[in-house]
C-alpha cells in the first residue's frame, strides 16, 4: 500500500491543504485537485446513506470510490474537515492501517489547529505541518516514490 | 562528582513527565485580560474584542476535544455534548440544568461557573444597588465565555449567538440562540 497523495478540506469544501508524493507536472496537479474534488461527492453521498438508525456514525468513511490510479479514501470529523488519502491500487489493503494513518493525521491537524497564530479557513502553511505529515506518510511510502512530492 | 547520575542510554525510552499548569495562571490571565481589554478600549468594543478572542480559543477547543468522539448528528447532540464533555473539560464539571423552547433557544446552568468563583457575591437580601453593581462586573468577566461557547457551537455546524446572565453570583446561565 502505497500513500500518493493526502488532501484536507475545510467545513465550507475549500481546500486546507493537498500534497502530492510524486514529483509532477501542471498535468497531475490539476488531475489531483479534481479527483479530490470528486470525492467530496462521495463524502456527502455516504454521510447522507449512513444517517440511518443503527448505522455506525464513525469518521473513517471507508473506500469512496476507485479511479484508474487510485483507490480514493475519506474520513470526515467532527468539525466537518474532511481528510481524503489517495492510495496507489498495489496490492492488498487493511482497513485498520488506513484508520491508523487518518487518526494520526487528524492529531497532527488538531495540533496545527492549535496554534494560536492559525487562522481557520486560510490553508494551512506550516513547515512543521509538512515535515511531520512526511513521517506519518513515510511509513507506507510508494515503491520509487521521493518524499518530495509537491503541495498546493 | 558521585552525585551526578549517569545518563540514560540510547536504547532506554525515557518517558517524560505530563507537563501542567497551575490553574490559577488561568484565572489570574482571565481577570488581567479583562482588565487589559477595558482598558485599551471603552465598554462595548471592548466586550467584542474579549469575545472574539473566546471565539477563536473555542473553535481550537472543539477541534481538540471532539477529536476522537463518534459522530455528532443533530443540533441537540451538539449541545449536549457542549453540556457534558466540553463543560467538564474546561470547567471541570458538567452544565447543571439544560432547558429548551424545543423552537431554537437553549439556556444552560451552572450553579458555580468557575471562572466566576473568585468575584466575591454580595450578600443575599442587601441593597439592590450593590447587587446590580456586582452583576455589571460579573458580566465583564463572562464575555470571553460566552466567546468560547459561541466559536465551539459554530465550528460544531451550530450557528448561534450565546448572552450569559450571571442571577446569583457564582450560578449563572447561558442563552444560546440558534440563528437560522
Amino acid at each position: 500500500m502505497g500513500i500518493a497523495c493526502v488532501a484536507f478540506i475545510g467545513p465550507q469544501n475549500n481546500p486546507l491543504y493537498l500534497r502530492s508524493m510524486d514529483p509532477a507536472t501542471d498535468d497531475q496537479y490539476m488531475k489531483l485537485h479534481y479527483v479530490v474534488h470528486c470525492a467530496l461527492d462521495a463524502v456527502e453521498e455516504k454521510v447522507m446513506l449512513k444517517r440511518g438508525p443503527g448505522d455506525s456514525q464513525d469518521a473513517y468513511l471507508g473506500l469512496l470510490y476507485p479511479t484508474e490510479d487510485y483507490r480514493v479514501y475519506g474520513f470526515l470529523t467532527n468539525t466537518h474537515v474532511k481528510i481524503i488519502l489517495l492510495l496507489d491500487d498495489e496490492g492488498p489493503i487493511k482497513d485498520e492501517a488506513v484508520v491508523r494513518v487518518f487518526r494520526r493525521l487528524h492529531g497532527l491537524y488538531v495540533d496545527t489547529t492549535s496554534n494560536p497564530f492559525h487562522k481557520f479557513g486560510l490553508p494551512i502553511a506550516s513547515t512543521r505541518f509538512d515535515t511531520q505529515l512526511e513521517q506519518i506518510v513515510a511509513v507506507y511510502p510508494r515503491p520509487g516514490a521521493s518524499l518530495g512530492g509537491f503541495m498546493t | 562528582m558521585a552525585g551526578l547520575q549517569p545518563a540514560p542510554s540510547p536504547g532506554v525510552a525515557v518517558k517524560k513527565p505530563v507537563r501542567r499548569c497551575a490553574e490559577v495562571c488561568l484565572e489570574l490571565l482571565c481577570v488581567e485580560s479583562v482588565r487589559l481589554f477595558h482598558d485599551k478600549q471603552s465598554g462595548p468594543a471592548a466586550a467584542a474584542a474579549l469575545e472574539a478572542v473566546g471565539f477563536r480559543v473555542g473553535q481550537q477547543l472543539a477541534e481538540r476535544y471532539t477529536r476522537d468522539k463518534p459522530r455528532l448528528g443533530d443540533t441537540l447532540e451538539i449541545i449536549k455534548f457542549v453540556c457534558k464533555d466540553f463543560w467538564q473539560a474546561l470547567f471541570k464539571k458538567q452544565v447543571d440544568n439544560l432547558k429548551t423552547n424545543h423552537r431554537g433557544v437553549y439556556v444552560l446552568q451552572d450553579n458555580g461557573f468557575r471562572w466566576l468563583q473568585r468575584l466575591s457575591a454580595p450578600a443575599p437580601g442587601s441593597d439592590p444597588a450593590r447587587e446590580e453593581a456586582a452583576r455589571q462586573v460579573a458580566l465583564s468577566y463572562l464575555h470571553l465565555p460566552c466567546g468560547v461557547v459561541r466559536g465551539a457551537l459554530c465550528h460544531l455546524g451550530v450557528s448561534c449567538t450565546v448572552e450569559a446572565d450571571p442571577k446569583q453570583l457564582p450560578s449563572c446561565t447561558f442563552t444560546v440562540r440558534i440563528l437560522a
